[in-house]
């Protein structure tokens, strides 16, 4: 009798490791590319410092990287256009977080009534539908004529510039909640309101993560424009100012910080979304 | 127990017109019986479903449940969906007792009934799981054990295995039918399966599309004889379950009169 069993049962051990293979595919796969990254802003780093060290670019136009760091120090220590870096920066921060809360007070309920009852639907949608196209920008001079060239505005204008997002995810979360879970809790026994705790604010929150994430990028946005045209203070104030005295060396500390806080801000929805919604893409 | 008298349902059609979904449909369902409704798609085996559920309205037609009518979807009548309605940011065991939460039951005994449902499907060990981490068979006795912690006086089954493969299926089958044993409990269960039916029902009620009515009854003891230990071979061979299940093919095979005449891709 010929032992089949034997031979594919032979011990792995004896031979050399096997070879690992895997479906061939043409997307990009689960692979590392961290070290293919690093380098390439490492390479690129070096070709600035490069090109503006040999001055190929005048150094108005065009500082090394290193002047740019040194600059960055001296901002941060001595401040520059009448604040500090830390003060420039706490005004923008302020700006974009008090906005933020207001926005995703205002939004998440606003947007949630919406998706549920055809009053809140009829009566919001109109408004919102008008406003939101347009660029905030196109509505910062109707602000500072009504709010003054004071916080108010600004706060007002990125308030605006991020409710939209968020109350239209809102609604999306709301209408993409299947109606069999709706109709398995409701042959549960739960009452209106358990339904919209239980079941209908979780389901909709992964969507009103997303619309805040949505809402941010627009936030940065707005605020450094904003900043740009009327402000005494912040990140956008401190470019603008930088850039009638052809300071580009602090036109790049602007934007590296903004880039900087920017990807902090990305960061920190990403981590709050792995905490709030672990079940987002398994389901 | 549970009645459905002249249970008619008109949906809005094409061209406005009303279609005729559930003609006047009449049904008992006993105490502690499995009745299983039968048939092709579009045959308002899920329009009647969803109406003693009360999910739906009846257009006419009444359906009362321990002398009570159906009025809304309530605790007393449970439901498993094909489609798995676990919520994914609760634990398996919460997840089973989310009804005992809507019925203000103490976390503490709501958790001991949920533990102990768990263990009749055989999933004590995954109460801390996320439904996500779990196959779609482990998912459904979830929603069977979910369904069955509020106690309601009937289990309603939308095809509950519909979407598992043929291996599991068998298994969930026989599991309904211990559970069932154990608990006595009254069960409407719909598929399109003639050999569930006939597995798992007390009584099988065939029904027709265009309107969706009921063209045959019954009433069977084959689930009877497995939980009394006979095996499914013996059960399936037998010469009167082999008949039964080729005479309600036929049924269900000339009921459904393909209409060639229809113009179904003649817009263009």
């Amino acid at each position: 009798m010929t032992d089949v069993a034997s031979e594919s049962a032979a011990p792995l051990a004896s031979e050399s490791p096997p070879k690992i293979v895997e479906m061939r595919a043409v997307a990009l796969g689960g692979g590392k590319t961290a070290v293919i990254s690093v380098v390439t802003i490492a390479v690129l780093l070096g070709l600035w410092e490069l090109v503006a060290g040999l001055r190929l670019v005048p150094p108005l136009f065009l500082p090394t990287p290193s002047e740019v760091a040194t600059q960055f120090v001296a901002v941060y220590q001595d401040g520059y256009a009448n604040a500090t870096l830390s003060e420039h920066l706490g005004a923008s921060l302020f700006r974009i977080s008090t906005a933020a809360f207001i926005a995703l007070a205002l939004a998440i309920p606003i947007g949630l009534a919406m998706g549920l009852n055809r009053w809140a639907k009829g009566i919001f949608d109109p408004p919102i539908e008008f406003y939101w196209p347009l660029p905030p920008l196109a509505y910062l001079p109707l602000m500072i004529i009504w709010l003054g060239i004071g916080e108010t505005s600004k706060i007002t204008l990125l308030s605006l510039a991020m409710f939209a997002p968020i109350c239209l995810s809102a609604q999306a979360g709301v209408r993409g909640v299947p109606l069999e879970r709706v109709n398995a809790a409701l042959s549960l026994g739960a009452t209106r309101w358990q339904l919209f705790r239980h079941i209908i604010l979780p389901s909709a929150l992964p969507e009103i993560l997303t619309g805040l994430r949505i809402a941010l990028g627009v936030g940065w946005g707005t605020l450094v424009a904003a900043e740009l045209i009327a402000s005494t203070r912040g990140i956008g104030y401190m470019i603008m100012s930088a850039s009638n005295f052809l300071a580009t060396d602090v036109v790049f500390v602007g934007i590296v910080v903004i880039a900087a806080w920017a990807f902090v801000f990305s960061y920190a929805l990403r981590w709050l979304e792995t905490v709030l919604v672990p079940w987002r893409g398994k389901e | 127990m549970l009645h459905i008298h002249n249970a008619s349902v008109y949906f809005q059609g094409r061209d406005s017109k009303p279609v005729r979904a559930l003609d006047r449909v009449s049904l008992e369902i006993p105490t502690g019986a499995i009745v299983v409704a039968l048939g092709a798609s579009g045959c308002g085996k899920s329009t009647l479903l969803n109406a003693i559920a009360g999910f739906l309205p009846l257009s006419e037609g009444s359906i009362t449940l321990k002398g009570h009518p159906v009025s809304g979807p309530g605790a007393d009548r449970g439901v498993v969906f094909q489609k798995d309605t676990l919520l994914p940011w609760r634990s398996v065991l919460d997840n089973v007792a989310l009804g005992l939460d809507f019925a203000g039951v103490a976390k503490a005994e709501g958790r001991a009934k949920a533990a102990e449902l768990l263990r009749l499907v055989g999933l004590r060990d995954f109460s801390r799981a996320a439904p996500y981490e779990l196959s779609g068979g482990m998912r459904q006795r979830i929603n069977i054990a979910r369904a069955l912690a509020t106690d309601p006086a009937i289990l309603l089954m939308d095809e509950p295995f519909g979407a598992l493969d043929s291996l599991t299926r068998e298994h969930m089958q026989e599991l309904l039918i211990s559970i069932w044993r154990k608990t006595h409990k009254t069960i409407f269960l719909i598929t399109h399966s003639i050999d569930e039916a006939l597995s798992l029902g007390t009584e099988i009620v065939v029904m027709s599309p265009r309107p969706g009515r009921i063209v045959a009854r019954h009433a069977v003891d084959y689930v009877k004889r497995f939980a009394d230990g006979e095996e499914w071979r013996t059960i399936k061979t037998d010469p009167a379950f082999v008949r039964l299940r080729e005479d309600i093919r036929g049924l269900i095979h000339s009921s459904e009169r393909p209409e060639i005449s229809e113009p179904r891709f003649a817009a263009q």
